[in-house]
């Protein structure tokens, strides 16, 4: 394929593409209003540092918004993980026949544009009264994370060779310490590829979380963000906008260049295995 | 043993993919709302009869598709032009992917607010530069004609790095040598793309336009975030408008059907593009 593509140029443009409107947002968040609305100021009038002021010293607190999603997170990544281990196992050992079926009706739901359910999730809430809790909350992701986290780690445990754990039957190792010593250990570059595109999706998740809390010391930042957002469509206290974002951004940030290797091997063993 | 180690992840997926629809089902032949007091009353299809002749419902429906349509084509050619790139074996690719896929990882709605800046009327980058340029403004976000492009755009920039990873995986299962054979036999670079490239990466292709479909057809706060639904709901999407009548209007039993139709209409639309695709499949291989 060499020589088709001007390689460089397209990596320019992607990077332009991709990082420019962040960089445009980290710009808008140093800027004063009056350099945003374009009126001629001096230099020393053009940047501040009040957006992030306004922010941090809102009520509640910014950081609490940051923490939220972050508990979220990791109940939802250790609930899905704990119960999709030995489901994947179980299916990675069932019969042919009835392994394509589980896995065939795990890709649909995990195709499902999960939206279309808030509002039957609304109801357990009410039903049981557990909106308002952020453990809680954890549970209905690790149900819609659940398709995908099994998909994954069966296939981790059917790329294992028979023979491993026949000879670990020998041995007379029983069933969890075959999983505890040799299994799991075994796909654990798998399983922290699951935990890392789960960890991520209870973190952005929106429609659920919006839904099910009301108590704003509660709210997970992507909905704290929307709710910034939410009076107007037109106003204009974008340097706070922007502040916001870039501190709800930096997160993110270090969690994808530290686990982009998992990110991008959970993704595409999705692709190749599903 | 097998069953105790299965039944638990399947009760989760059963009581939050499977149980809502049933109870949506349920929910769609009767009254509840703010009039019934929420408390259930059968009313024979009535809310059937009313999206059936609902406007704004298949209004939203066109939109819905126009988006995910436009979106997912738009992405799978960016997709596999950044795949192709990346590839190839150069210096410093590792960074680059790691970078590309930032705005797919980044909170939905943060970006959404990010973008609606930028599209912002007089003071965002783009209305600068047009003007600059002696363009009356554009007003992008207030007219309803090209409002949802802007929506579009949004869309592409956050989840192109997700299919590129997708088709990436597919052009990594491609082994070099069928390359070299081709090239022996005085093949061209741009036939080498559309003889072996392309067939080969088609499963890729696939997955990715199902899952993104599926997914854009849910949009949901992209749209609430960049537009609220407007200009004049104009960029109002399915989800967005049973999340209206749920949240807004308080009427349960037509919010629940709109998401069952939505989804009905859903599975309709895949159908057909599975039984066009496979024609053209057979098509190709006669």
């Amino acid at each position: 394929m060499r020589g088709i593509i001007n390689n460089r140029l397209i990596v320019i443009l992607l990077m332009t593409w991709s990082l420019g409107p962040l960089l445009w947002q980290v710009y808008t968040s140093f800027a004063t209003t009056n350099a945003l609305v374009g009126i001629e100021i001096e230099e020393t009038m053009r940047w501040t540092l009040d957006n992030y002021r306004q922010v941090l010293e809102s009520d509640p607190p910014f950081h609490l918004y940051i923490i939220n999603s972050t508990i979220v997170g990791i109940f939802s990544t250790l609930i899905t993980i704990i119960l999709a281990l030995p489901a994947s196992y179980s299916i990675s050992k069932i019969k042919e026949k009835t392994r394509i079926i589980s896995k065939t009706i795990l890709l649909g739901a995990a195709l499902f544009p999960y939206v279309l359910l808030f509002l039957g999730l609304l109801e357990y809430a009410r039903e049981f009264n557990i909106g308002n809790n952020l453990l809680f909350l954890s549970i209905p992701y690790a149900a819609l994370s659940m398709p995908l986290a099994i998909l994954l780690m069966t296939a981790a445990f059917q790329d294992l060779p028979l023979e491993l754990e026949e000879a670990a039957t020998i041995e007379g190792m029983n069933i969890v310490q075959r999983l505890q010593y040799i299994l799991i250990p075994l796909i654990s570059p798998a399983m922290g590829s699951t935990a890392i595109l789960v960890f991520l999706f209870s973190w952005n998740e929106y429609p659920i979380a919006l839904t099910w809390i009301s108590n704003t010391e509660l709210l997970t930042l992507p909905v704290a963000i929307a709710r910034l957002a939410g009076s107007s469509v037109y106003s204009v206290p974008y340097g706070a906008y922007a502040a916001a974002t870039v501190l709800g951004s930096i997160p993110l940030l270090v969690i994808v260049l530290i686990f982009q290797r998992q990110i991008i091997s959970g993704l595409t063993q999705g692709a190749i295995k599903g | 043993m097998i069953i105790l180690f299965i039944l638990p992840a399947f009760l989760v997926i059963t009581f939050v993919f499977g149980v809502p629809l049933f109870r949506y089902a349920w929910m769609s032949m009767h009254t509840v709302s703010v009039m019934s007091g929420f408390e259930p009353i059968p009313n024979y299809g009535a809310n059937w009869i009313r999206l059936f002749n609902d406007y704004r419902f298949w209004q939203n429906t066109i939109q819905t598709t126009r988006f995910a349509i436009t979106s997912v084509t738009i992405e799978l050619i960016l997709a596999i032009l950044i795949a192709l790139v990346l590839n190839q074996n150069w210096k410093g690719r590792g960074l680059i992917r790691a970078l590309s896929l930032l705005p797919w990882a980044l909170p939905t709605t943060i970006m959404a607010l990010g973008w609606r800046w930028i599209f912002n009327t007089p003071y965002g980058p783009i209305e600068k530069v047009a003007s600059s340029f002696g363009f009356s403004p554009l007003n992008i976000l207030s007219n309803p004609n090209i409002a949802w492009i802007a929506t579009v755009i949004t869309d592409v920039w956050k989840t192109t790095p997700f299919v590129a990873l997708i088709i990436l995986a597919g052009l990594q299962t491609i082994p070099n040598d069928l390359y070299e054979a081709f090239y022996l036999e005085g093949g061209k670079p741009t036939n080498a793309f559309f003889t072996i490239t392309l067939p080969l990466i088609r499963p890729y292709i696939i997955l990715g336009i199902t899952f993104r479909l599926a997914q854009a057809f849910g949009v949901f706060e992209l749209i609430q975030v960049m537009t609220g639904g407007g200009p004049a709901s104009s960029t109002e999407s399915l989800a967005l408008y049973a999340y209206l009548n749920a949240m807004r209007f308080l009427d349960f039993g037509y919010s629940s059907t709109i998401m069952l139709g939505s989804f009905a209409l859903l599975v309709f639309a895949c159908s057909i593009a599975y039984f066009l695709f496979n024609k053209s499949k057979n098509r190709v291989t006669s």
